[in-house]
């Protein structure tokens, strides 16, 4: 286990000139894959993203075959080609028969993928000298790259993140809103056609290191990951960009530390927790902030409303209580209620002398504004929604808590500066 | 009832939309005159939103053909403004309301020019137009109906064109942006431009435009409103669909025939 750990960390000192070919290979492969992904994401083709990667496969096979050889330019391209084909049969096929998208990809995806393990059994039957590495297509393998194919890589990469560039607009308006596009005289059909191209090879290459099972993880998770931070597109590609390279590195150097494991799994292993985390945690509708956010709204509805309480207690005078009197005049649970208060003596709201419980001032005036937002709302409903007196109260409860000062200014107004609400209750005014 | 115009802002001659066999607009042909607020009107699916986007060149004509101010659409693209129907598209989308808008000067800068100074002024104006400036930085996704509409108008108007074609602008917006939009439609008018309007809402179109154009997938009537709003037209419109077209067009469909040949 130790030794595992520690050949993990050597990992990223680089020093092996092997390991530097998995780090800059796997870095360039997945960060232009979260890129190109994330406007496979914004269109919402991210299951024809799944089909691409599962029919590069036939592609590869009858590339090596018809080569005979594993020259990666030449298996790219076989790639490239029946994975474009796949997306331009979905299109067909949803275009011109009554079949629907999802049968077309469930068909198309299918077909595609059997065609390649056909072709992939025949040729590991078949006695190849080289076909050995063939299979690494299935589930990745950063570990066979070498050199070249990292030169080849990164040309590649770089090339795919230029366009993305270059054509920012173009692809960031077709992904909004296509038929405006079009309206304004954007080349909508040539964008089309070279997002698809850029997305085809992006996945062609992408399945050294992750394999053509899991690729469509790659392309779609980092973006999707990204969204649960950020609501504007450049910051939501850098993060896709960023979520994908690192996965692609601790994926690769996971998998490179245990000598057999392959590279796809593991990059996707790290990739999904980035996206439970987000899911979790993210700053856009995260679950976490949510329920934080929640929190900090219950304990101040429980200050306030046993504020509420002291001051109708007295209904002005200042005295103290006990804690059986505050028990006896409030619905709140008296674990709550000690929770509370301790809460507001902490806030010098309150404050605590033989015995009794008191109302400092600021608390006096923090009460005081929580009634008076209380009745004015009772006010603005009787008035406004024709409520009966009888039936404001409860509405008003939860409400008092929600009003802001500008709200509570407008209600003032509006009402003209009521002196009591419908229960003829004095309104308190500073 | 068809009124022909001289020199008209907007010219459709005998144009044919089909998707998938069927007819969405049949022989449509008609002119528009230019400075006047325009209703096209017409049931559900009976090709309005089809018309517009054959105006724009967004989809294709299978015969006959359109043209703006006396050229083909290629040419005049910069000075015709389109606004597409509100839940044509994901609200969802990471964007903020200034990035909707800005997205009008891409119509006058094109796919690679940078935004500039003036532009951004120019976005400000118009979101300033449909009292939307203060929301410049709110996500599109927290917007209320009514607040989408203005966002996709002050897009429109941020490409300062002259023409403007918009679909359903009024539709499931609240009292007050839809005052809010007649009265920029009324301003827009007054500085010279064209708008034609898809509208639903029998009851207030006479309120807002000056010319009709009724639409059932053939065209029912085109002229000024006084002309055009009529008992029996609006019925011709609404009533019923001519049967014997109907059947022509499920015929077309069902048995797999062409509508035009070579």
């Amino acid at each position: 286990m130790m030794e595992a750990f520690q050949e993990f960390i050597s990992f990223f000192r680089l020093t092996e000139p092997n390991v530097r070919v998995v780090f800059w290979g796997s870095l360039i492969l997945c960060a232009s894959s979260g890129l190109v992904g994330t406007f496979t994401f914004l269109r919402k083709r991210s299951l024809i993203g799944d089909v691409i990667s599962h029919s590069v496969l036939p592609g590869i096979c009858l590339a090596f075959l018809i080569g005979n050889e594993k020259n990666l330019i030449v298996l790219i391209t076989g790639a490239s080609i029946t994975g474009w084909i796949s997306t331009y049969l979905i299109d067909v096929i949803t275009a011109k028969s009554k079949i629907k998208t999802d049968t077309a990809i469930a068909l198309v995806l299918s077909v595609f993928f059997g065609a390649g393990i056909l072709l992939l059994t025949k040729i590991q039957h078949s006695g190849y000298g080289s076909q050995s590495g063939l299979d690494s297509f299935i589930f990745g393998s950063a570990a066979a790259m070498n050199f070249s194919d990292v030169k080849l890589f990164g040309i590649f990469g770089s090339l795919m993140i230029s366009i993305v560039l270059i054509f920012y607009r173009g692809f960031l308006l077709i992904s909004f809103d296509e038929d405006y596009a079009g309206a304004i005289g954007f080349p909508i059909r040539f964008l089309k056609f070279l997002l698809s191209v850029i997305t085809v090879i992006t996945v062609a290459m992408g399945v050294q290191s992750v394999g053509v099972v899991l690729m469509s993880a790659l392309l779609i998770t980092p973006a999707a990951t990204a969204r649960f931070w950020t609501h504007r597109v450049p910051l939501l590609a850098g993060l896709a960009m960023v979520f994908a390279g690192v996965s692609g590195i601790l994926g690769s150097a996971i998998s490179y530390t245990k000598a057999g494991m392959p590279t796809g799994p593991w990059i996707v292993v790290v990739v999904s927790f980035f996206a439970f985390f987000s899911v979790a945690f993210g700053s856009q509708k995260g679950i976490f902030p949510k329920w934080i956010r929640r929190r900090v709204n219950n304990k101040r509805i429980l200050g306030e409303n046993i504020l509420k309480v002291f001051y109708k207690l007295s209904e002005g005078t200042e005295s103290g209580y006990s804690l059986q009197e505050l028990i006896s005049s409030t619905p709140v649970k008296e674990a709550d209620l000690m929770n509370g208060l301790r809460i507001l003596q902490k806030n010098d709201l309150i404050g605590k002398a033989n015995d009794k419980w008191f109302l400092s001032e600021s608390g006096f005036r923090e009460a005081k504004s929580v009634v008076r937002k209380h009745r004015l709302w009772e006010l603005y409903l009787s008035k406004y929604m024709n409520l009966k007196a009888d039936h404001v109260h409860d509405d008003a409860e939860g409400i008092e808590h929600v009003i802001t000062a500008e709200i509570e200014k407008e209600l003032e107004k509006l009402l003209d500066y009521p002196t009591v609400d419908p229960h003829d209750s004095e309104i308190p005014y500073e | 009832m068809i009124k022909e115009i001289k020199e008209p802002v907007i010219e459709v001659h005998n144009l044919t939309v089909v998707y998938d066999r069927k007819p969405a607009i049949w022989n449509i042909d008609f002119t528009l005159p230019k400075g006047q607020i325009i209703g096209v009107m017409g049931p559900n699916g009976s090709g309005k939103s089809t018309l517009l986007k054959a105006i724009m060149g967004v989809v294709n004509a299978n015969t006959g053909w359109v043209k703006v101010a006396g050229e083909d659409i290629e040419g005049v693209r910069k000075r015709v403004s389109y606004v597409p129907q509100r839940q044509s598209v994901d609200w969802d989308f990471p964007a903020t309301v200034w990035d909707v808008v800005a997205m009008g000067r891409f119509a006058l800068k094109g796919v690679f020019k940078k935004l500039n100074a003036d532009d951004r002024s120019v976005i400000e104006e118009s979101l300033k137009k449909v009292n939307m400036y203060t929301f410049a930085n709110r996500q599109i996704s927290q917007l209320s109906g009514g607040q989408q509409q203005r966002a996709f108008l002050a897009r429109a108007l941020a490409q300062e064109a002259d023409i403007y074609l918009m679909d359903e602008p009024f539709a499931g917006v609240d009292a007050s942006t839809e005052e809010a939009i007649v009265q920029l439609l009324k301003q827009m008018k007054k500085e010279g431009k064209t708008l034609l309007v898809v509208h639903h809402d029998l009851h207030t179109a006479q309120n807002y435009f000056e010319w009709l154009v009724l639409l059932n997938t053939r065209l029912v009537a085109s002229g000024p409103l006084t002309e055009v709003f009529d008992t029996a037209l609006l019925e011709d419109t609404y009533g019923g669909t001519l049967t014997t077209l109907t059947k022509v067009a499920e015929l077309l469909d069902k048995n797999d025939m062409p509508m035009r040949h070579k």
